[in-house]
């Protein structure tokens, strides 16, 4: 079984259960029951202030967005104040309560990912949300209106196998995070003696050994059967494999940047459309406006990348400097460790939050 | 989501207590685009008859899980209203007006302090009273004194941390914030003899 069966199989399950059982009351998703609601946030409890606050600007911002789209109704020059103050939104937007930067950022944490590479991941993220809203609502328009599909089902589907691959993905990234460890826990002989046996990569890249070593790639199991066609080279096959030793720490401060891992964080955030997103197109496309639609929720999410940015760079920063100030011994070690596995079991605990908050809603 | 609200409160003939609450609120041009989109099972770009009677179906039932949005008190005590018979959705000119109307469970006697704020605690909805006229006692007695309070935002944020002191004291997080922050008709009545 490779990890993309494996993958599709939980993920068919999963659609299958989420719609027999669920699709039925999805109607209450918001608190009108129409339309979909961004961040669940509690009002009560110790930071009900922050979030009136919080709130009472992105009302504000709402306000201005929707006059700067009725006033582009009237003259279309006024396009540039809509796109300019979408932009401000995603700014703005992105530093309320939310669920994708702290993703990526746990993610970034969980990882050792360059700060260019999160920068793009970023931009990735909040472009493939753009695009979700603006195919949903394209949709919408061209196919479902008219059928008995309501755009909130739509909407909260999406949010649903959103949350469910946040899950999925968070207990991945912890499962690779701890196996390895807990390899060393027991002993020499490998607790998974058929993920350790020959655990390649299939991709195209030389690190196999690199992979193999930290059980990075347990989980492909049997591999091996479709990827006989590589060749290995003397040293590539990992001889390491299935002994306990603790991770070295230059192989961890090493590059190993998985595309197939990133993709996953990006496509797990990015298939929910923000609520802001899909209001600015309803109204647009109703009105036939739409290049200006597009171009504001694109300039959305030009705004929202960089804050997710600049938070997820905060939040490597620290980490690096917690990991700096320990220095290089056991206690550098340790924090690195903590630091990796407690991001991982966060994204997985935040994907599970969410995703029972949308289900029971 | 933004709606200018109305809400009148009715009083008995003998002007001694509340017998509804009746609730107006007009979406805004943008949220009521976005509710046609989502009602419109015909693609006729209106909502008809049938649409309209879903749409009140469907906020009959979200809306029962936040009282529909109220906030009633009487001298900081929850008053316990009836949930409405019906919500009436109507479409004109482009924007979705929902209307509805509770009464008390219990005589609701217009005495003390009273506190009615309309408020969507998730802030889904941003339900806006654009003057303070837009809350009205249709024949208020003498006796009693209207007050329309609005929250400050960076009040709020300011009481946060007051809420946070307090919350460590008495060790509640449940506290309510929606009683705090929303835009409330306060009515102050002397006791009448």
């Amino acid at each position: 079984m490779s990890k993309t069966f494996v993958r599709v199989v939980f993920a068919v399950l999963l659609i299958t259960y989420v719609v027999t059982h669920f699709i039925a009351r999805a109607h209450a998703q918001s608190s009108l029951g129409i339309g979909t609601n961004d961040a669940i946030v509690p009002s009560a409890g110790y930071f009900g202030g922050l979030m009136q606050w919080i709130n009472a600007h992105q009302q504000a911002f709402y306000r201005s967005l929707t006059g700067a789209l009725k006033a582009m109704r009237e003259d279309g020059s006024k396009l540039w104040l809509l796109v300019g103050l979408s932009f401000a939104y995603g700014i703005f937007h992105a530093a309320g309560p939310g669920h994708g930067k702290a993703v990526i950022s746990t993610y970034m944490l969980a990882n050792e990912v360059a700060l260019r590479r999160g920068v793009m991941l970023s931009f990735v993220s909040a472009f493939l949300q753009a695009l979700t809203a603006i195919f949903l609502m394209g949709l919408v328009f061209l196919v479902l209106r008219g059928t008995s599909i309501r755009m909130t089902d739509a909407a909260w589907f999406l949010e649903i196998v959103s949350y469910a691959a946040i899950t999925a993905f968070g207990f991945w990234l912890l499962w690779t995070k701890l196996s390895p460890r807990l390899r060393g826990v027991f002993g020499s002989a490998p607790a998974h003696s058929l993920s350790a046996a020959h655990a390649h990569h299939h991709g195209a890249h030389g690190h196999a050994r690199h992979e193999a070593a930290h059980g990075h790639d347990h989980g492909h199991a049997h591999s091996h059967v479709h990827s006989h066609d590589h060749a290995h080279g003397p040293g590539e096959v990992c001889e390491t494999c299935g002994h306990s030793h603790a991770p070295d720490p230059a192989l961890l401060s090493g590059d190993r940047f998985d595309w197939r891992t990133a993709w996953s964080a990006v496509a797990a955030v990015g298939i929910r459309p923000c609520s802001g997103a899909l209001i600015v197109l309803t109204f647009a496309f109703l009105n036939g406006l739409w290049v200006g639609g597009i171009l504001s929720v694109l300039a959305m999410a030009v705004g929202t990348a960089i804050t997710v940015s600049l938070l997820a760079t905060l939040a490597v920063t620290a980490k690096n400097w917690a990991v700096a100030m320990a220095g290089d011994g056991r206690t550098g070690n340790t924090i690195h460790a903590a630091i990796e596995i407690g991001g991982a079991a966060m994204v997985a605990v935040l994907g599970l939050l969410l995703l029972t908050a949308s289900l029971t809603a | 989501m933004l709606a200018d609200a109305r809400l009148d409160v009715n009083l008995s003939a003998d002007k001694q207590t509340i017998v509804s609450l009746r609730h107006i609120w007009r979406f805004d041009e943008v949220s009521s685009s976005m509710m046609l989109v989502d009602l419109d099972q015909n693609g006729d770009l209106t909502l008809d008859e049938a649409e309209l009677t879903e749409a009140s179906k469907i906020m009959m039932e979200s809306l029962a899980e936040f009282n529909y949005f109220q906030i009633v008190t009487a001298d900081g005590k929850d008053v316990v209203m009836n949930p409405p018979s019906e919500i009436k959705a109507v479409w004109e000119d482009n924007l979705l007006y929902v209307m509805l109307e509770t009464t008390p469970k219990e005589p609701f006697r217009l005495a003390g302090k009273i506190d009615l704020g309309v408020y969507d605690p998730t802030f889904y909805v941003a339900i806006d009273f654009a003057e303070d006229d837009k809350m009205v006692v249709a024949g208020l007695p003498d006796t009693c004194a209207r007050q329309v309070i609005r929250p400050d935002a960076d009040e709020a944020l300011a009481q946060n941390q007051a809420t946070l002191d307090q919350a460590f004291k008495d060790d509640s997080p449940n506290t309510d914030m929606s009683k705090i922050f929303a835009t409330k008709l306060e009515l102050t009545c002397q006791a009448s003899g």
